[in-house]
């Protein structure tokens, strides 16, 4: 489902985010990007969402090979991607309710069918009663799990998690980890970076980066 | 096809939330553009109003021969095989008109007919009209003058006048009248792009967050450009329709002003607005002009953004 093949990353001659990277996912797999600060695990999954193009390599996702897709085949890409970032990117100006319909409105569904389901979305992540409230009305715990809520209601193959934890209490963080892990058991591939060493605690895969080298778990 | 009308929907829908938003700088925007859009279509409207005018007078190129008061009615008829080889043109209609003839017509036209009886006798002399076929195409009022300086040497003649002249100069200047107007126009045009350039410049960068969000979650570049595109139509369209309404309003003083200076010639001459339909194609270039500004600017802005 997500490969890469000795894909570097060079910023600037003097900044590289990630050296010779080599490593698969398969489908339904639940793995942690896990090392440092500057590892280079934003990189790999900006990557894998083809923010990010690599200096050399291939990355493959879906089948498509992110260095080569043209521009207009992204929106198509991403339509397929679930992402979910340390900072949650919610449209601060638009309820709840409209943050998560909106990667349904943007493939075309009608109004009716978008709230249907972001409010099913909403309902899954334990959110529904506060659908009409405004994000900044929410905790950072809340927040997150909105978050979680738009990147899971276009129904994606993989969801792609940056640190998503990195701002919250342990309460707050747990119940954001177990939302991620209730999607995985259905069958969704979910790549979660951290670096906290609490959260790896029974994951079933690893993958450690340090200063842009893959150090173990390349492989299931 | 639904799923297109209900892009486009949402783009509007999109448009106008933004515009709530923030009314009053949409406003604003509408009025620079509108003062932008007034004077071009001010000159349209006296363009429209006139040009009729002067289509409606002659600019058939005709020469009135005035004979002398003493020249007898039988020398006079007999000048008109004259006439015919001075103006060597076999299509030229040379009418005679009686002094008589032409006392009737100056009592029906002007209702002068009390002043003109307590004159006694008749002070108009014999004259001919001539109408000169072969000019008839002709703008330059100059070609004419030779012919009427050999009318001015025949024997009887009084005097020569090119009746035409004025009205071909009047339909020279309407055609001055309408390049300046089509350069201001375009000048204009330019502005209003401009500003309209700009407006949705800093729209696009007020959005940055929800661009960039859109783009993540698989909004296509058609998706994120539209409601931009619709904001720059509607703010041309509200500016458009603005400038119209201007213009239609100032008519009315304008007319109050025309009224008494048309009087003076016996004239009802008054200023109206435009026909329904000139006023729809100037509200269309109005909108297509805000299209032609966001499109310019999101194209540039958004790819910056990329």
């Amino acid at each position: 489902m997500i490969e890469f093949q000795h894909v570097s990353k060079q910023y600037s001659p003097d900044a590289r985010a990630l050296s010779d990277v080599s490593l698969s996912i398969a489908k339904g797999e639940l793995v942690f990007l896990a090392g440092p600060s500057g590892a280079g695990k934003s990189t790999l999954l900006k990557m894998i969402a083809a923010m990010e193009r690599p200096s050399s390599g291939n990355v493959i996702v879906n089948g498509q090979n992110i260095g080569k897709i043209k521009p207009t085949g992204l929106p198509f890409l991403r339509r397929n991607l679930g992402l979910i970032f340390q900072q949650q990117r919610l449209l601060i100006d638009r309820s709840v309710l409209s943050n998560v319909m909106l990667p349904l409105l943007v493939t075309g569904a009608s109004k009716l069918q978008a709230e249907q389901r972001a409010r099913a979305a909403l309902d899954k992540v334990g959110l529904l009663e506060r659908a009409l409230s405004l994000p900044q009305a929410l905790s950072g715990g809340e927040q997150q799990r909105v978050a979680i809520a738009r990147a899971i209601v276009n129904r994606p193959q993989i969801i792609l998690a940056d640190e998503p934890t990195a701002n919250l209490d342990r309460a707050s963080a747990n119940l954001v980890l177990d939302a991620l892990k209730a999607f995985h058991s259905v069958g969704v591939t979910c790549v979660i970076s951290t670096h906290d060493e609490h959260e790896l605690d029974g994951a079933t895969r690893v993958i450690h980066l340090q200063q842009g080298q893959l150090v173990d778990g390349a492989s299931a | 096809m639904k799923n297109w009308f209900r892009q486009h929907r949402y783009a509007l829908g999109s448009a106008l939330a933004h515009l709530r938003k923030s009314p009053g700088g949409f406003l604003f925007n509408i009025v620079v553009v509108a003062l932008a859009l007034t004077l071009p279509f001010a000159g349209l409207t006296l363009l429209d109003n006139v040009q009729p005018l002067s289509q409606q007078l002659s600019v058939d190129p005709e020469i009135s021969v005035f004979l002398k008061q003493e020249t007898p009615r039988a020398s006079a008829e007999a000048l008109a095989p004259v006439l015919r080889t001075v103006l060597n043109d076999k299509q030229a209609g040379i009418t005679f008109i009686p002094r008589e003839q032409a006392l009737d017509a100056l009592k029906n036209k002007s209702g002068l007919a009390d002043v003109l009886a307590t004159l006694g006798e008749n002070p108009l002399p014999d004259s001919y009209v001539l109408t000169l076929d072969a000019f008839k195409h002709s703008v330059d009022a100059g070609n004419v003058e030779p012919i009427a300086a050999r009318l001015r040497a025949l024997p009887g003649v009084e005097t020569v006048q090119v009746d035409s002249a004025w009205v071909k100069r009047l339909a020279a200047l309407l055609g001055v009248l309408r390049l300046a107007l089509l350069l201001l126009a375009i000048t204009l045009g330019t502005v209003v792009i401009a500003v309209i350039f700009n407006t949705i410049r800093l729209q696009v960068l007020t959005q940055r967050d929800e661009i960039s969000v859109s783009k993540l979650i698989g909004a296509t570049d058609t998706f994120i450009h539209r409601p931009f595109y619709y904001t720059g139509a509607l703010l041309g369209l509200c500016a458009g329709a603005v400038a119209l309404a201007s213009v239609a309003l100032a008519l009315g003083p304008l007319n109050a002003a025309i009224a008494e200076f048309a009087q003076l010639y016996g004239s009802q001459f008054q200023l109206l607005a435009l026909a329904p339909l000139p006023m729809a194609a100037l509200l269309a270039l109005s909108a297509s002009l805000g299209l032609i500004g966001a499109l310019l600017s999101v194209q540039r802005h958004l790819a910056r953004m990329n």
